[in-house]
This record gives C-alpha cells, structure tokens and sequence, in this order.
C-alpha cells in the first residue's frame, strides 16, 4: 500500500463520513460546514488526480464562494426551524432508492474494469491553451451563463411589497 | 368586355356588403347603391352581349361557348376553378335577371318606402341578384353549387321579410325545407360527377360525357339527382308546396322570385347540364312526366284559387312545367325562349298585383272587379301581361308557348300523343285562368268599397309598363330579321331538331284556337254572366273540393312529417341520447372524473415526492437494461 | 488506487447526494445535496481524464464548466429560496405544495 493509497483512503473516509453528515444532520449550519469539508476532500482526491488547478478552482469556488453563499441565506432568513430540520416522511424509501443506485452504479464499475494508462495529468499551460482556443465559444457561453444567473438572482431576490410573509399564494 | 363579365354579379355582391356594414349610417345611400349596382351590371350585360355578338362565329355552336377561369384551389389533384361561362343560356338569363332585378329595384322604392328594414331589403334584394348572376355564369358545378345555395337563403330571408307575422316565417321555413330535401339530391349527383371525373368544371364533365367516359347507369343517376335539386329550386310536383306559400313575403320579392331568380334556377340548371338527359333517355322521361304532372295539377289549382298572387302563382307553376316539358322533349330553345318571355309576363303581372292590393288593400280576386276604372295603366298593363301569358297571339307568350307545344310534338313515339295532349290541354287551361284573373279583377261592376282604391305611382308604374312592353312584344325575337340573328332558335342551340325552328301551322292554329276559346269562356263567365260559375262547380263539386284543396298534398306531407318523421326522429333522438350521450360522450367523460378524482391524489404537491418518482423510474431502466445485456 | 476505487467514491457520493435531495425537506439542504452530486460527477471526469483519455485535457475542461454552472445554479437557487421565504415564511418544500391534486 503506497503512500498516494494511503492519502486516498483518508480523502474518500473524509469525503464520504462528511457527505453523509451533510444529508443527516438536523442542523443546516451543520450541514453547510460538513458540506466544506466533504467539498475539500474532494479537492484532495483532485490532487491525488492530478489536477492541481482544479483542486484549486474547488476550494476557492465551492470552499469560498458557494458555502459561503450558503450561509449568507441561512443569516438572511433567521429561521428558527433551520437547527432542527428533520427528514420527510419518505426517508426510508429514499434510504433504499439511494442504495438502490449506488448498487446499480457499483454493479456496472465493478463488472466492467475499463484498461487505465499511467497516471498523469496536464500542465496548467496545456488546460489553459485548451481552454482559450477549442473551447473558448463555450467558455464565453459560460460567462454568459454567469451573467444572466447573476441578473436573474437578482430580480427574484429583491424585495417588493407584495413579497411580505403570508401574502402570497 | 366579356373577361370583364365577373363585374355583373359582383358588383350587387359589393352593394350588399356595403349596406350591411354601412347601411344603417348611410340609410339614404342604400337604395341608390343597390339600384346603381345592378344598373351598371346591366349596363354591362349589353358589352358583354355585343362582345359575345362579335366573338363568336356562326353556325358553329361549338364555337358560341367562351369559359374564363382561373384555379382557385389546389389539393392534391383536384384543381378547384373559379370562373365564368358565356354562352347563350347564360347569356339569357343574365340578361332576363339583371333587367328584372333593375325594374322591381325601381318598383320597389315606392312601394317599399314606408317599410322600417327598407335597407335591409334592398341588401338581400341585391344579394338575391348577385347570387343568381353567379349562378347563371359559372362554369364548374361547385360554384353553381354555392350561388344555388346563395339564391336559397336569400329567398328565405325574403320570403321571412315580414318575420314577425307567423305565417310568413313559417312560409319562409317551408321553403327553405322544401327545396333543401331536392338540394341534396343535387349535391349527391354533382359529387358522383366529381368521383367519376375528377373535376367539377363543366367542360371536361361535358366532354367526359361526349367521350362515352360516363357509363349510362352514372348519366341518368347523376341526371336524375341533379334534377331532383331542379325540381327543387323551380317547385315541380312533389316539392311544388313551398312557392304558393311564398306570397307571404313582400309583392316586390314574389315577382323577382317568380320571373327572373329562384324558380327559374331549376329550369336553368335543367338547361346547363341538358347533355346528360341528351344523353338520357330515362331521365328525360322523369323531367317529362314530372313537368305533365306539374303542369295539369297545378293550372288545376290555379283555376280555383281566389287569392290573387296565390293565383299567379300556380300559373307560375304551371309554366315553369311548360319549360320542363320542352327540356324533356329535348329542347333547350323552347325552354329558354318560355323562360325569357314568362320572366318578363310575369314581372309584369305581380308588379300589376302589388299595385292592385297597394292601391285597394284587397288580395281576394271575389272582392275585386272593375278595378280598371281607378287604375287604368295598371289595368292596361296587367291586361297585356294576361294575354300573353294566356297565350294569345300576337303577344310573346303566344310564341313561347307555340314553341314548346312544337317541341313535344317532336317527341318521339309512343309518349308523342300523351304529352302533347297535356301541353294543349295545359294551353287551354292557362288561358282559362289568366281570362278568369284578369276579367274578374279589372273588367266588370266595380265595388263600391273599392271607389277610393288609386292607381300607383309612375316609379311603379314606369318598370311595370317596360316590363309588359318586353313582354308583348318579346315574341319577335322568335324570328329571322338579319343574317346575325337568325331567331332565338339559331341563338340558343343545343342540338335540337331542325324542325322545331319551322313553325308549324296545324300546332300554331290549334293553341291559338284553344287561347281564343279560353278566354271566350272566361269572357262569358266573369264579364258578361252568361255562363254560370257557380252551377259548373256543383256539378263537379268533389273535383273542385280535391282541387282547392290542393289535392291535399300539403295534408299529405303534414302527416308524414307528424307520423313517420317526427316518430322516426323521437327514435333516433332516443338512440343519440341513450348511446352517444348518455355512453359515447357521458361515459367516457364520467370515467375521466371518477379515475381523475382517484387518480389526482398522486399529485401531491411535494416536490420530493415526484424527485423519488424519477429516482425510482431510473432504478428500473437501469436494472431493466442489466437484464437485456 | 485504481480507477474503480475513485469511480467507487463517486457512486458513493452520488448516492449520499440522491438520498438527501429524496429525504430532506429543507430546500437549502436539497441544494447542499445537489451540491455533493455534482461534485460526484466532476470526480469522476477528472479521474477519467486522469486515466484514460490519452490527451489527459477534456475532462478537466468540463470539470471547469461544471463548476462555473454549479456556481450560477447555486445563486439562483438562494435567491428562489429566498423568495420563497419571504412569501411563505418557510424554506420546507413540502409547504410550497400549491399545485397539490
């Protein structure tokens, strides 16, 4: 068992005991701070990959920006009920849905060993070069899709009167 | 000129439209756009004619027949034509419709004035005219078929004019009944034209025909349907109930119904598609013995009313049976010829009527007489219009009738004997009661009550007195005067026998003789006494009840309606509600509703409820999938 | 580690994510789990990058993509929560239950 077995071992053990306080905890506080840590763990196995930059982009996109968006809408809403949140009524269906794919999936990686090559990942200089020419019309289309979540965001969430508890629908 | 000839019918068209949207802003404009329109058409008529004239070539008939159209539709490889077809029938009755619309038009501005939907008369009366025009000219069956229908509502809402009188709704309903049971017959044949040629245009069904395309079995179905919507249309015996009811809408109307437009499509129609009863000996046959029929019962009828209009019009009937029976006896110039000259003899008697009952409030012929000392010029006019219709010479209807009664003569053996006792006969009969109409209105002791009556004035005067001047003297157009016009019979040419353009002098002699007997008859009877009415109808006292009774027809027709239609309908009606309402449409709708009500439950409004849906979905495709590997 | 035992991580995480989006009521906690779906998958190019594709670039690239819409979805959806809270004073789902049958 080498070392990089070793590192991975301790990332996915993270990754996973954390996703599973994500979607168990009673508390979303709770929940967004065991999601940081499973989404960092992540970036460990992107290491472990060979993609520093994208371990990176991971960390300072979801680590930095969307928990932290997270928990700026949990601030906002004050709700009392958010530090005990219970699961519905159909946990246990959805218990053995989720197994259910995860078999399926297991079911399919385990039967079907694809033929790997040497570990190896690209230069930043080679992603970046990728990025900016073959696919640079979908990279601009991204930046597009930023910028119109970004206004969308904004209209559905500005107040107005009408928007007051209780008045709606 | 004659590519322009789509103007005559449109611009009535164009006339109606403009007093239906801007009739009620513009009340003074609608009679002047509806009397202009139509002047103007008929101004047009006289371009086209004199273009037609020019265009054609004698004696070729085949050469007399100019069709202008263009493709209006398109669907798959029907081409569905709209387009004109100027030929000397069409030509006729182009010119017998527009002068007769432009005359009782005239008529009508007077007689009409007072009526508050004075507009909306002369919408429909324009309408009325334009669709007839269309009829007369176009040159596929579709579009006949369309202006048929046209001329049919439109006689509806004439008749109907006075709808809020009960009897004159019912008139109008029974008419639009009665001639809609022949307009199916008339669909279905000109749909077996469609399915065995492909087309409705006339020409190529004409030359499918002359080609042997059409088997015979198709000729004389398709013949015998289309004169089913004929009889119609022109009120031949079995659907003759509707046009004595008529009456019932204004005078003006029951004159442009009876000479130029309605009744006259049927015998149009008959003329149009004369080929397949050329070709047809059966269904010429049915138009022969329908048309005999038609005419003794109805001049029978015509001699006992007492109604005015009622009686002019049975003799409408009978002399559209006159122009059927030249049509059967294989004479589309005698028909046509009998068409033109009762057209304007008879715009010449109802207008005379409407200025009878407008001048005395009086429609009974009994509370009449002598009428001819308060209103001479209508007197005059009706008088004229009488004889020719009666069929005395020199006057054109002594012609018209001379030509048919010429034509069934030429029928072949062994029917010749039979029908041409019917047409004297029929010949005589007319006579009697245009005799007994005209002496017992104008002639005799006039009543005191009808002292006050008062001639009408001269813008009703005016049409009627051109109208019997058309009519009088209408007969010489039967005659050869130039090389050009080598008489009506060289003008309207169908095939006929060479001989029927030959007067024959033991014919003319013996309708003539039969006219002057006639009206000596009812000379005695109504004018000097002599000859006692009364003791002739006790002697024949069940005839004439059977007679004045309209052979009980209308009698006949209510109880089938009563007791084999309305049951036949209660059943059906049942059927409709037991199996398609109550099962076909209620079961399945109460089934959606009952499963619905369960079924809604599932939509539970959660939204992890249908992600858990599709998960679960997922799951089966993928184990599904596993399997079929 | 081989390639089964990351494709094994992702399916796990996948899985995590599957059950929370089906047993949580909290809106923000079914994003949170969408979250972790996602990340599954990205997991998974990277690694098929990092193993199979000989030019070893594509599924980085769509790892970058992923993580930008992530980032977009994730706005967008706070403020419909938000909106959410405001007219119903809640962030339960099961209470925006408006189109119940």
């Amino acid at each position: 068992m080498d070392a990089q077995a070793v590192a991975f071992a301790i990332v996915a053990v993270v990754a996973l005991v954390s996703g599973v306080g994500v979607v168990t905890t009673r508390n979303v506080a709770h929940a967004a701070l065991f999601l940081l840590v499973s989404l960092a763990s992540v970036a460990g196995v992107f290491i472990l990959l060979v993609a520093e930059f994208l371990a990176l982009v991971q960390v300072l996109i979801y680590g930095g920006a969307v928990t932290i968006v997270l928990l700026f809408a949990l601030m906002l809403t004050r709700a009392e009920e958010f530090s005990n949140v219970r699961s519905n009524p159909q946990w246990a269906v959805a218990a053995v849905a989720a197994l259910g794919v995860f078999g399926a999936m297991g079911a399919v990686i385990l039967n079907d060993r694809l033929d790997t090559q040497e570990l190896r990942g690209p230069s930043l200089q080679e992603l970046g070069g990728e990025l900016f020419t073959n696919w640079v019309v979908p990279f601009e289309i991204a930046s597009l899709v930023l910028l119109m979540a970004l206004i969308g965001a904004i209209i559905l969430a500005r107040a107005s009167d009408s928007d007051e508890p209780g008045s709606g629908g | 000129m004659m590519e322009l000839a789509w103007l005559i019918p449109s611009l009535p068209a164009i006339a109606f439209a403009f007093m239906v949207t801007l009739g009620k802003r513009l009340p003074n404009w609608s009679a002047i756009a509806a009397t202009g329109s139509i002047a103007v058409s008929f101004a047009l008529f006289f371009f086209v004619f004199a273009d037609w004239l020019g265009a054609k070539s004698f004696p070729h008939p085949e050469n007399y027949t100019f069709v202008y159209s263009i493709d209006w539709l398109r669907a798959g490889d029907a081409i569905l034509t709209w387009g004109m077809w100027i030929d000397p029938i069409s030509l006729t009755m182009l010119g017998l419709v527009t002068a007769a619309a432009l005359g009782i038009q005239v008529y009508s501005w007077s007689y009409m004035a007072h009526e508050p939907r004075f507009t909306w008369f002369f919408a429909v009366h324009s309408l009325f005219a334009a669709s007839m025009l269309a009829l007369v000219m176009a040159d596929n069956l579709l579009l006949l078929y369309i202006a048929w229908e046209l001329v049919g509502i439109c006689s509806y809402l004439l008749i109907g004019f006075f709808y809020d009188r009960r009897s004159a709704a019912e008139a109008a309903k029974k008419a639009f009944i009665t001639t809609r049971v022949g307009d199916v017959g008339l669909l279905i044949g000109i749909l077996l034209l469609f399915v065995e040629t492909g087309t409705f245009e006339l020409s190529t069904i004409f030359a499918a025909l002359a080609a042997g395309d059409l088997s015979e079995g198709i000729v004389t179905g398709a013949a015998v349907l289309m004169l089913l919507g004929a009889i119609g249309k022109s009120a031949q015996f079995p659907f003759h109930v509707w046009l004595p009811d008529a009456m019932e809408g204004p005078t003006p109307v029951s004159a442009l119904v009876h000479s130029a437009t309605m009744v006259v499509a049927g015998v149009y129609l008959v003329a149009r598609i004369f080929p397949f009863f050329e070709a047809s000996d059966t269904a010429s046959l049915v138009l022969l013995s329908l048309g005999a029929v038609t005419a003794m019962g109805a001049a029978a009828m015509a001699l006992v009313m007492t109604d005015i209009k009622r009686v002019l019009a049975y003799s409408t009937l009978t002399d559209l049976a006159f122009m059927m029976l030249a049509l059967g006896a294989g004479s589309v110039t005698a028909g046509m010829f009998h068409l033109l000259l009762h057209g304007f003899a008879k715009a010449t008697l109802f207008l005379g009527a409407g200025s009878v009952s407008h001048g005395s409030d009086k429609t009974d012929i009994r509370d009449m007489g002598g009428l001819r000392r308060v209103m001479p010029w209508t007197a005059l006019a009706f008088g004229i219009g009488a004889l020719s219709l009666g069929g005395l010479p020199p006057f054109g209807g002594f012609f018209s009738k001379d030509e048919v009664t010429l034509a069934v003569f030429l029928i072949e053996e062994p029917y010749r004997w039979i029908f041409l006792t019917v047409a004297l006969t029929v010949g005589f009969m007319k006579a009697l009661y245009m005799g007994r109409l005209f002496f017992s209105v104008f002639l005799g002791r006039l009543k005191p009550e009808n002292e006050h009556a008062h001639e009408a004035g001269p813008a009703m005067l005016a049409p009627m007195l051109v109208f019997t001047t058309l009519g009088a003297v209408g007969g010489l157009l039967a005659f050869n005067w130039t090389d050009g016009y080598q008489g009506f019979g060289y003008f309207v040419f169908a095939g006929d026998h060479q001989e029927a353009f030959h007067p024959n002098w033991w014919i003319a002699a013996a309708s003539a003789a039969l006219a002057v007997a006639g009206f000596g008859i009812t000379w005695l009877a109504y004018v000097t006494g002599s000859l006692r009415t009364d003791s002739i109808i006790a002697k024949v006292r069940p005839v004439h009840t059977l007679v004045a009774n309209k052979f009980y027809v209308d009698e006949v027709y209510q109880w089938g309606i009563d007791q084999v239609m309305l049951r036949a309908g209660n059943a059906v009606a049942w059927v409709d509600r037991a199996f398609v309402n109550d099962i076909g449409v209620n079961g399945p709708g109460i089934v959606t509703e009952k499963s619905g009500t369960k079924l809604r439950l599932l939509q539970s409004g959660k939204i992890y409820n249908y992600a858990l849906g599709m998960v679960l979905g997922f799951l089966a495709v993928a184990v599904a999938w596993w399997w079929a590997l | 580690m081989e390639l089964y035992h990351v494709e094994l991580l992702s399916a796990a995480l996948f899985a995590l994510g599957v059950y929370g989006v089906l047993a949580r009521r909290n809106a923000i906690m079914i994003l949170m789990a969408v979250e972790l779906m996602l990340n599954a998958v990205t997991i998974n190019a990277v690694a098929y990058a990092a193993f199979l594709d000989p030019g070893r670039l594509v599924g980085q690239v769509i790892t970058v993509f992923v993580i930008t819409v992530a980032a977009a979805e994730v706005g967008l959806a706070m403020a419909i929560i938000l909106r959410l809270y405001r007219v119903r004073a809640t962030a339960n789902v099961d209470e925006a239950d408006t189109m119940r049958g």
